[in-house]
C-alpha cells in the first residue's frame, strides 16, 4: 500500500517527531500510543524518551550516544508490527463532581447555545465516558475528547485570565479538567475537589493516555469530602461499552 | 546551616539546578537553571557537584544578609553585586562572615545572576529536582524574610580559593545571531516567511518570562495554518502564532502546543538566551544538524576544560 504515514522527522539536534494521519481520532492516536510503548518497551540504546500527543510521538535521544539514522530504524521496526503492539488495559476514573452554579460558569450560556436546560447539559455531560488522548500543557493537563455532539460549544472567543484549579469544562469536541489555576478559553461547568495533579507523587498523576474519565454528578457537599481522597480510589477498571 | 535572610527579594528569586528530565510526557517542563553554563561554573567554584541546587536571580534588587560564615559565589549576569560597602567578587569563590550584607543594585550585563552556596541550598527534591516550577506548584519564586538553608558540607575539601580566569567567562553581550535547525514545521510558512525569519531583527517584548519570549518585529507569512493539531514542544522550539511573530519557548514552557514550529533553536544557544532580555534584538541564523552538534560538542569540552582547571 502507497501509504505516506508515518512521516518521521529530525527535530533539533536530539529528537524525532514520528506523525501518523493527521486527525483527532483514537484510532490514530492508538497508533501513537502504541508506538510510543513500543519504543519504551523495547530499552532501545541512547533512547532518552518518549512523549505521545493526538497523532505523533516525539522520540527524544542522546546524538553522543547514538546517531538520528539508528533511531530511524527503531522506530520503523516497531512501527513495523505495530498492530501486534498490546497496550496496558485502559481504566475509567470516576472522579465526583460538583455541578452547583456556583462552580460552571459557563452553564446558562451552554444551555443558552446548544438549546438544553442546564440540567440536560449536566445530565449529558456526566453521564459521557471521556477517553484521554495523552497528558501535556502543563502540570499533567489530560486531554480529553469525545464531547457529545449536541453539547460542542466553541472556545470563549476571549479566554479567562483565571479558572480554578479543579474546573470542569469542554470545548468543542475536547474536555478537560484543570490540575492548577489558569487561564483558560473552554467552557467551564463544574468543579472536583480531587487532586488530579500532585508533584509531591512519582508519577505526578495516576492518569494515562488509553484511560477514560467520567465526571459523575454528585452535591458539593459529596465532591468536597471526596477531595479529601486520592484520585486512586476512584480508578475501576474499563468495560469497553 | 542557616546560611542567609532575605531582606529583599528582588524582582525575581527561584531556586534552580539543572532541571527535572524526563517528565515531559507527564507534562512537566524540564525547568533549571536559564543559564546552564554560568549555574555549573558557580558550584563548580565550591567544589559542589555540579547539579547543587544555587539562587537564580533576575535584574536587580536582591538583598541577602548572612546568618553564619558562609563560603559562596557568583556567576552569571554582573548585577553590580556588592558586599557591604564594597563591589563583591564576581566568578570566584569568598567568604561571608555572619552579618554581612549582599546586594545585587543595578544590572550592568546580562539578566540572571547565579548565587551559589558550599553544599548548595537544602530545598526539598520534588520529582527528582530542587527547581523552582512557579505554574506547576513545585516551589515559588522567594519572599523577604525568609531564611534559606545550606546543606552540610566538608570544608576540609574547599582549602583554596577558586577563580575562573577571565579568559573562560562567557560573552553576556555577544552580537552574533542566534542559530537554529529549521523545522519540525517549517512548511507552515511561505518561502517569503522563511526569508523574512532569516533576515529579520526581532527584539523581546515585555511579556518574557522563563516560559518564553514573545518578539516584536516583521510578521512571517504563513501558508496554511499557523495552528496545528497539538503536539510536542521540545526546548528552544520557536512557534509562530497567529500574529505571524516568533514566540522563543524556554526552560518552563508548557510540554504541548498547537502553533506550527517554524524553528528549534540550536542546544547550545540556549544559555546565551537564559542572559537576554526585554528590549534586546534577535536575529535568526539556520544552521544544519552536523554543525549545531559540532557546536554542542565543542562547549561541552570548553566546561570540561573548566572542570579540569577547577578541580
Amino acid at each position: 500500500m502507497d501509504d505516506i504515514y508515518p512521516t518521521i522527522r529530525e527535530v533539533g539536534e536530539d529528537s524525532i517527531l514520528v506523525e501518523y494521519e493527521e486527525e483527532v481520532s483514537l484510532e490514530v492516536n492508538r497508533k501513537a500510543r502504541q508506538l510510543a510503548f513500543g519504543l519504551e518497551e523495547g530499552l532501545f540504546p541512547g533512547l532518552e524518551g518518549v512523549i505521545v500527543t493526538y497523532r505523533s510521538v516525539m522520540v527524544y535521544f542522546d546524538p553522543f550516544r547514538v546517531d538520528a539514522d539508528t533511531i530511524r530504524g527503531f522506530i520503523e521496526e516497531v512501527n513495523a508490527t505495530l498492530g501486534e503492539i498490546e497496550l496496558p488495559s485502559p481504566r475509567l476514573f470516576r472522579i465526583p463532581t460538583t455541578y452547583s452554579p456556583a462552580y460552571g460558569p459557563d452553564l446558562d450560556r451552554v444551555a443558552e447555545h446548544t438549546g438544553f436546560t442546564p440540567d440536560e447539559v449536566i445530565q449529558l455531560f456526566s453521564s459521557q465516558v471521556y477517553p484521554v488522548y495523552f497528558l501535556g500543557f502543563i502540570c499533567s493537563l489530560a486531554y480529553l475528547g469525545g464531547v457529545p455532539e449536541g453539547l460542542r460549544v466553541p472556545r470563549l472567543s476571549t479566554p479567562r485570565s483565571f479558572v480554578p484549579g479543579g474546573s470542569v469544562g469542554f470545548a468543542a469536541a475536547q474536555a478537560n479538567i484543570l490540575p492548577v489555576d489558569s487561564p483558560s478559553g473552554f467552557n467551564y461547568i463544574g468543579r472536583t475537589f480531587v487532586a488530579v495533579y500532585d508533584p509531591k507523587q512519582f508519577p505526578p498523576t495516576l492518569i494515562r493516555p488509553g484511560d477514560y474519565i467520567q465526571c459523575p454528578a454528585v452535591s458539593e457537599k459529596e465532591a468536597r469530602l471526596a477531595g479529601e481522597r486520592h484520585l486512586g480510589e476512584f480508578v475501576e477498571s474499563f468495560q469497553n461499552p | 546551616m542557616k546560611a542567609f535572610k532575605i531582606l529583599s527579594a528582588g524582582v525575581q528569586t527561584t531556586i534552580q539546578d539543572l532541571g527535572r528530565h524526563g517528565l515531559m510526557k507527564y507534562g512537566i517542563p524540564i525547568s533549571g537553571a536559564m543559564d546552564q553554563r554560568s549555574f555549573v561554573i558557580a558550584n563548580l567554584l565550591l567544589r559542589n557537584l555540579d547539579n547543587a541546587a544555587a539562587l537564580e536571580t533576575t535584574f536587580q534588587g536582591l538583598k541577602l544578609q548572612a546568618l553564619n560564615k558562609v563560603t559562596m559565589s557568583i556567576a552569571g549576569a554582573d548585577l553590580d553585586p556588592w558586599l557591604n560597602d564594597r563591589p563583591a567578587p564576581q566568578w570566584t569563590a569568598f567568604t561571608m562572615e555572619e552579618g554581612d550584607v549582599l546586594q545585587f543594585k543595578k544590572r550592568k550585563k546580562g539578566l540572571r545572576a547565579y548565587v551559589a552556596v558550599q553544599g548548595g541550598f537544602d530545598v526539598p527534591e520534588v520529582l527528582g529536582s530542587r527547581s523552582t516550577y512557579i505554574r506547576g506548584r513545585i516551589g515559588a519564586p522567594l519572599g523577604v524574610g525568609e531564611t534559606l538553608i545550606s546543606r552540610p558540607f566538608d570544608p576540609e575539601a574547599a582549602e583554596d580559593v577558586l577563580t575562573l580566569p577571565r579568559e573562560y567567562r562567557p560573552h553576556l553581550d555577544r552580537a552574533d545571531p542566534i542559530r537554529v535547525l529549521m523545522g519540525p514545521q517549517d512548511d507552515y510558512f511561505t518561502p517569503r516567511g522563511i526569508d523574512t525569519f532569516l533576515n529579520s531583527t526581532y527584539r523581546i517584548s515585555p511579556q518574557c518570562d522563563r516560559q518564553a519570549f514573545r518578539t516584536e518585529g516583521p510578521a512571517i507569512e504563513i501558508a496554511k495554518g499557523p495552528d496545528i493539531i497539538s503536539d510536542p514542544i521540545p526546548l528552544g522550539a520557536v512557534q509562530v502564532t497567529g500574529d505571524g511573530r516568533p514566540v522563543i519557548l524556554l526552560r518552563d514552557a508548557q510540554a504541548t502546543g498547537g502553533y506550527a514550529k517554524i524553528a528549534i533553536v540550536a542546544r547550545v544557544e540556549m544559555d546565551f538566551l537564559g542572559q537576554m532580555m526585554p528590549g534586546d534584538t534577535i536575529r535568526f541564523q539556520r544552521i544544519d544538524r552536523q554543525k549545531a552538534l559540532d557546536l554542542l560538542y565543542e562547549e561541552t569540552q570548553r566546561l570540561n576544560r573548566i572542570k579540569d582547571l577547577l578541580t
